[in-house]
Order: C-alpha cells, then sequence, then structure tokens
C-alpha cells in the first residue's frame, strides 16, 4: 500500500516537472556532452579560433596599441586588412620598422607590442627589435629560442606564419562548408519534400556532381579565374562538396514529411514554406551538421593539399600548405614540415573527433544506450 | 532485375554525358592552349610562325568552337577512339595502358594488405570490447585515419629516405634498373613502392578496421548471436562463423566504391614519389592543356565511379537475400 501511494506521488511529480521535454538540441547537446575526446575537440577548435582572431596580438612586427603624436592606433590590424593600418605611418615613411621609427620621430610615444616579434611576410633583420638578431636564412633556420618553429628559406619566421595560418584554415572549412551547406541542405530539401520528379531530376544532379573529379574540377575553375585568391577556393571547394549533405538532409526530409508534426501541420493550414524551414528543417539539422564536420575536415585536407601542390592561396598569404611545399623542396628542413603538417592533422583530427561525437549524438537508435 | 539493369545503365550513360559536356567546356576555357604551353616548354623565345600554329589548330580540332568540338570527340568515343594525345604525340590509350601498371602495383598491394590486416583488426577489436589495448588499438586507428597522407610521406621520406638512407626517396626503378637481373628487379620495384604502399593503405586500413568493428558492434547485439552462445559455441566459433559472416555484406559493397581509386590512385602521393601512375598523369595533362588526355582520363574515372556504384548496388541485392532490386 505505501509503495503504492508512493508511486502515484511520484507520478504525478512527474507529469508536473515533465511539462516540456528539452528540445532536440539540448538533448543532443547534453548527449555530446559526455564525450570526453569531442569535447576536447571542440575546446581545440575554440583555441585555434582564439589564435586565429588574434594572431597579429600573437606574432607581428607591427605594435597592437601605440600611442603617436599625440594620437592612439591599432597598426596591427593592418594584418587583416591593408587599409586599417593607419596611412599617417605610411605618409610617416615607416616603411614597417615600427620600434625604431617610433622612438626617432616621436620620443614621447609608446606601444604595446605583440608577444613575438615576428613578421609572417617578411624576414626579420638585424637589431630592428633592439638586441635580436635578424632570422636566419637557407636552411640554417632550425627551430631556436629566437624562431620556435625555425624559418624558411627566405628567413621568415615558421611559428608567425602558422599563427596567421591559422585563419585561413579555418575560414576555408566554415566559408566552403557554409557554402556547401546551404546549397546541399536547399536541394536535398527540395528534394526529399516534395518527392516525385523533382526528386528525380535533383538526385541525377547529386549523382552528377559526386562523379565529376573534384581536382579536376578545381584545378580546372581556378585556371580560368583571372587571379585566384583564398576566397575563390572556398567558394569552389563549397560548390563541389555539398553531396554528402544533400543525399543526408533528402532522407532526413523523406521520413520527416511523413511524421505526425507535419501533418498536423499541415491539416491546421501551415504554407509549404513554412513547413520546411521552420518545422521539419530545424528537426533535422543535427543529423546534416554530421556530414559538415567532416566536409570542414575534407575542406581543410583539400585546401592544404592545392597549396602543397602549388595551386593554394596566392604566395603572400602563409598557409600550412604553403609551408608543407616549401619543406618539400628540401627535405633538410625538417620543421617546415613537421609543425605544419602536425597543425594540419591535429585540426582535421579535432573536427572528425566533433563529427564523429555529433553523430551519436543525434542518431537516435543510440538514444538510450 | 534485367529491366532495372537496363534502366540503370541508361541514366549512367546520360549522367555521363553530362559530366564529360562541364569537364569538356571548363577545360576548354581554361586560358592557355596545348600549343602555346608546349612551346613555352620547350622554349620561351622561340615563337612559332602564324602559319604553322593554325595547322596545328586545324590538325588538333582546336579552330572548332567548343561545343562543336565535343560533339566530334562523343562520336570519336563512340567509335572507340579517344585520340591522339597533344603534347605527348600519342594515342591517348596507350598512355593510360602504360601508365596503369604503376599506379595498379600500389593500389592492388594496398587494397590486399588492407584487407588482409583489417579483418584481424577489427575481430580482435571485437572480441576485445571496452578493454584497454583494445581503447589503444582504436584511439591509433582513429589518429591514423585523420593523418593527411601527403604529411606522412613527407614524413616517412624525411626519415627513411634522407635520415637513414633506407630507401630511395623517389621514383619507381633506379637508374640502372635495365642491368638488372629480375630478382633485382624486383626487389628494387619493391623497395620504392614501399613508401608509397604504406602511406595509401594506413589511411583506409584505419577505415575498414573501424567499419569492420561497428558492424560487429551491430550484429553482436542480435538474438542469434545470444542463441550461438546460449548453446555453448567458443568465443571464436561465435565471433568468426556467426557474427562475422553477417558483416560481410556492407564489406562487400565497399569494395565497388573502392573502383575509381583504384585504378585512379591519388595525385597527390604520385606526385610526391614521382611514381610514374595515373594521377601523375592527369595532373601532367592538366598542366599541359593536353585536352585529350584529360578527357580520356576524366572519361574513365567517371565510368569507374558510376559501374562501382552499381556493382556496390548488384552486389548488395546478391549478398543480401532482403534486399530485392525493384524494377521501378
Amino acid at each position: 500500500m505505501q509503495e503504492e501511494s508512493d508511486n502515484k506521488s511520484t507520478v504525478s511529480a512527474e507529469l508536473k516537472t515533465v511539462k516540456k521535454s528539452p528540445s532536440f538540441w539540448v538533448e543532443t547537446w547534453q548527449r555530446f556532452k559526455r564525450r570526453k575526446m569531442a569535447m576536447m575537440a571542440l575546446v581545440y577548435i575554440g583555441f585555434l579560433c582564439f589564435v586565429a582572431i588574434f594572431a597579429p596580438a600573437i606574432a607581428g612586427t607591427k605594435p597592437i596599441i601605440c600611442k603617436y603624436k599625440g594620437h592612439i592606433y591599432f597598426p596591427a590590424l593592418g594584418y587583416f586588412r591593408r587599409q586599417w593600418e593607419n596611412p599617417i605611418f605610411y605618409k610617416d615613411r615607416f616603411r614597417n620598422r615600427y620600434p625604431e621609427n617610433l622612438k626617432q620621430k616621436d620620443p614621447d610615444s609608446w606601444a604595446i607590442w605583440p608577444l613575438v616579434y615576428q613578421d609572417p611576410y617578411r624576414r626579420v633583420y638585424d637589431d630592428e627589435w633592439k638586441g635580436q638578431p635578424g632570422n636566419p636564412t637557407q636552411d640554417n633556420g632550425a627551430p631556436s629560442l629566437r624562431n620556435w618553429f625555425g624559418t624558411d628559406q627566405r628567413g621568415v619566421d615558421v611559428f608567425a606564419q602558422m599563427v596567421h595560418g591559422t585563419t585561413i584554415a579555418l575560414l576555408v572549412g566554415f566559408v566552403s562548408m557554409g557554402i556547401a551547406g546551404v546549397i546541399g541542405i536547399l536541394v536535398g530539401a527540395l528534394a526529399g519534400f516534395y518527392g516525385k520528379w523533382i526528386d528525380m531530376v535533383l538526385s541525377r544532379m547529386i549523382e552528377v556532381v559526386m562523379c565529376i573529379p573534384t581536382l579536376i574540377l578545381i584545378l580546372a575553375i581556378i585556371a580560368i579565374i583571372d587571379s585566384p585568391t583564398i576566397w575563390h577556393m572556398m567558394a569552389i571547394i563549397g560548390l563541389t562538396g555539398w553531396t554528402g549533405i544533400a543525399r543526408l538532409a533528402r532522407a532526413e526530409f523523406m521520413r520527416l514529411r511523413e511524421s505526425d508534426f507535419v501533418l498536423a501541420a499541415r491539416t491546421t493550414g501551415v504554407g509549404q514554406f513554412r513547413i520546411i524551414f521552420r518545422y521539419i528543417l530545424p528537426n533535422s539539422l543535427a543529423p546534416v551538421l554530421v556530414p559538415i564536420t567532416f566536409g570542414i575536415a575534407a575542406a581543410i585536407l583539400i585546401e592544404s593539399g592545392l597549396s602543397f601542390l602549388g595551386f593554394g592561396a596566392p604566395p603572400p598569404n602563409p598557409s600550412w600548405g604553403t609551408l608543407l611545399n616549401l619543406g618539400r623542396q628540401n627535405l633538410q628542413m625538417w620543421w617546415l614540415i613537421f609543425f605544419p603538417g602536425m597543425a594540419i592533422f591535429l585540426a582535421v583530427l579535432a573536427y572528425n573527433l566533433i563529427g564523429e561525437g555529433l553523430q551519436e549524438a543525434s542518431d537516435p537508435r543510440l538514444r538510450d544506450a | 532485375m534485367f529491366s532495372y539493369l537496363v534502366r540503370r545503365l541508361f541514366i549512367g550513360l546520360i549522367t555521363l554525358l553530362l559530366i564529360t559536356f562541364i569537364i569538356f567546356g571548363l577545360i576548354r576555357n581554361m586560358p592557355g592552349s596545348p600549343i602555346s604551353v608546349n612551346m613555352a616548354m620547350i622554349d620561351p623565345g622561340k615563337e612559332l610562325n602564324p602559319a604553322d600554329i593554325e595547322r596545328m589548330r586545324k590538325a588538333y580540332g582546336l579552330d572548332k568552337p567548343w561545343p562543336e568540338a565535343y560533339v566530334l570527340w562523343v562520336s570519336n568515343v563512340c567509335r572507340l577512339d579517344l585520340g591522339r594525345s597533344i603534347s605527348r604525340k600519342q594515342p591517348v590509350t596507350r598512355l593510360i595502358h602504360e601508365r596503369i601498371g604503376p599506379t595498379l602495383i600500389l593500389s592492388i598491394t594496398s587494397l590486399f594488405l588492407t584487407y588482409l590486416l583489417a579483418i584481424p583488426f577489427g575481430l580482435y577489436s571485437s572480441a576485445r570490447q571496452g578493454k584497454l589495448d583494445e581503447r589503444t588499438l582504436g584511439t591509433t586507428l582513429y589518429m591514423l585515419y585523420s593523418f593527411p597522407s601527403f604529411v606522412a610521406a613527407l614524413f616517412l621520406q624525411i626519415y627513411f629516405a634522407n635520415k637513414l638512407g633506407w630507401l630511395p626517396l623517389y621514383g619507381m626503378k633506379s637508374d640502372n634498373y635495365s642491368s638488372m637481373s629480375s630478382t633485382q628487379q624486383v626487389w628494387d620495384i619493391f623497395q620504392h613502392a614501399l613508401m608509397p604502399v604504406i602511406c595509401y593503405t594506413y589511411g583506409s586500413l584505419a577505415y575498414y578496421s573501424r567499419f569492420i568493428r561497428a558492424n560487429m558492434h551491430e550484429v553482436l547485439r542480435q538474438d542469434y548471436i545470444r542463441t550461438a552462445r546460449a548453446k555453448g559455441l567458443g568465443p571464436i566459433n561465435v565471433l568468426v562463423k556467426h557474427a562475422f559472416r553477417n558483416t560481410f555484406i556492407p564489406l562487400v559493397t565497399l569494395i565497388g566504391l573502392t573502383l575509381p581509386s583504384l585504378l585512379g590512385g591519388s595525385v597527390i602521393i604520385e606526385r610526391i614519389f614521382s611514381w610514374p601512375g595515373m594521377g601523375q598523369l592527369y595532373f601532367e595533362s592538366i598542366l599541359e592543356r593536353d585536352y585529350p588526355t584529360i578527357m580520356g582520363l576524366t572519361l574513365m574515372f567517371s565510368i569507374l565511379t558510376l559501374a562501382g556504384q552499381l556493382l556496390a548496388d548488384i552486389f548488395y541485392a546478391l549478398a543480401d537475400p532482403r534486399v530485392k532490386i525493384s524494377d521501378h
């Protein structure tokens, strides 16, 4: 008797508390959180984002903040965009040598410098920074206390190049898979939701794009564009890499199209557009994120592979793959291969781990496992 | 089944036409023509007189607009003529014939090794699920799976070729290959092939092992496995005869999907090791704007990709009686 009433009270308590079940996203996140490796990978990607955003503050030859002739400037922003560096430094003929020029031209000036005085685009010369010898050139630039990851043939610091190259590696992943995600979800949604001949046509289209050898497509398009930039490359990787996403989105939409909540929405007269984007899409997004995450890893591989073959970002842009290409020309300089190679590996590994974590977190079959 | 095949072949043919049309249009619009690129490579200073260029353009059909040239190319392909390479002055079929051997040496050895190792790895890790050694193996394989093959190739080159000097840096044959005895020749190619084969293998090894493990995981939860255990079969018997045989189906379909890479090779790995295979040929022909070769290779890869998908579906239907190929 006692037990029964206990049961009753717990049941009624449950009825009260379980008013709103956690949303699909909250549930997925909670299951994702339990996976230690995936969480570590997520933290690592966060760290990479941090490095990318603060790259000019970590390694550079331009002050983060400086006071010059009575005004405060942020010359380090010039690393993101040429125009963001105040033209006054150009007019006053600084020629990118900030430490001596600041002192000479305005004795009252002060500046906060990046953690490491090294430039990703050029060699640092003798005494540019008081007491710091110039970077070694050719194959003498083995890692040292001055150049943590060594220097390349031109004497440019590898650490600085890698810190600034993080931006490209991350952007390539996000931008290209952003494009691929939009195309893939749109195509998959239309094919899966409407079915019939629309599905037929779109499925054939997916098949055609899948069969086109990616490399030749990328090389051909890069050759056609007059002056290819890193943005073109991201667009091309995105335009060719959406098929997996589309196939998964199609399957998800086909499944959810028949579900009760869509039927309920239909009977209450919700428009098709709204059903697709407000009803089905949020519920199919978590599984679709899985190929997107794996796609980011693949995009990083493609970008570094292309840079490695010499088709990557144009030379002034520091990229991990370009460094590898430099290292390949002289295998004695192992540091040109080891550090960027490990950076590519860790980024790819992190995205793969996140993808796998998401896959298992959003798979309903493993829900109670 | 028959009408299914006919339908699939018909759709495949249309897909092929579309792909080749897109690629043809793209490469014909790339700046530079095979003639100008070729001349620049031989002697940048030397200029061909316009009449000669015009004659060569005519000879290779470059004077026609590309849609017309495409129709011509298709009609030639229907007569099984892939044309002649412009930069190498050889029929494309002979070029492919020359390059396919080296690629197959790498890919078949690698495929063989992958299966040879992946099956025991997969079985071992499903037998020791959750134990320390299984988790170490699993983590190692996962790391390998994420390791870019071109980085691995460079690491291997630095260590084994440059530092230790055990293996040749690149190429397929030594300079004095023709003067060797046949056993020495085999040994020579073996030495040259070792590093590329490792680069080809480790990634797919990791992928296949994890694939087998995941499938085994699924199968081991089935009722008939419990029945087999309950009636007193030994663990090896259960694992190999009852569980593993049922994971064969997805494994078989994977073979179909690896078909294109088997013959296609990898551009980057073949570039790093200067291996005279198909991937290298592809890359060079793009640089040389050698339209007939690019088109021939594209056609081959597309056919292989489509055939691989079709084979995978057919295998699947043959191996799994629950799957039925529907006719519509």
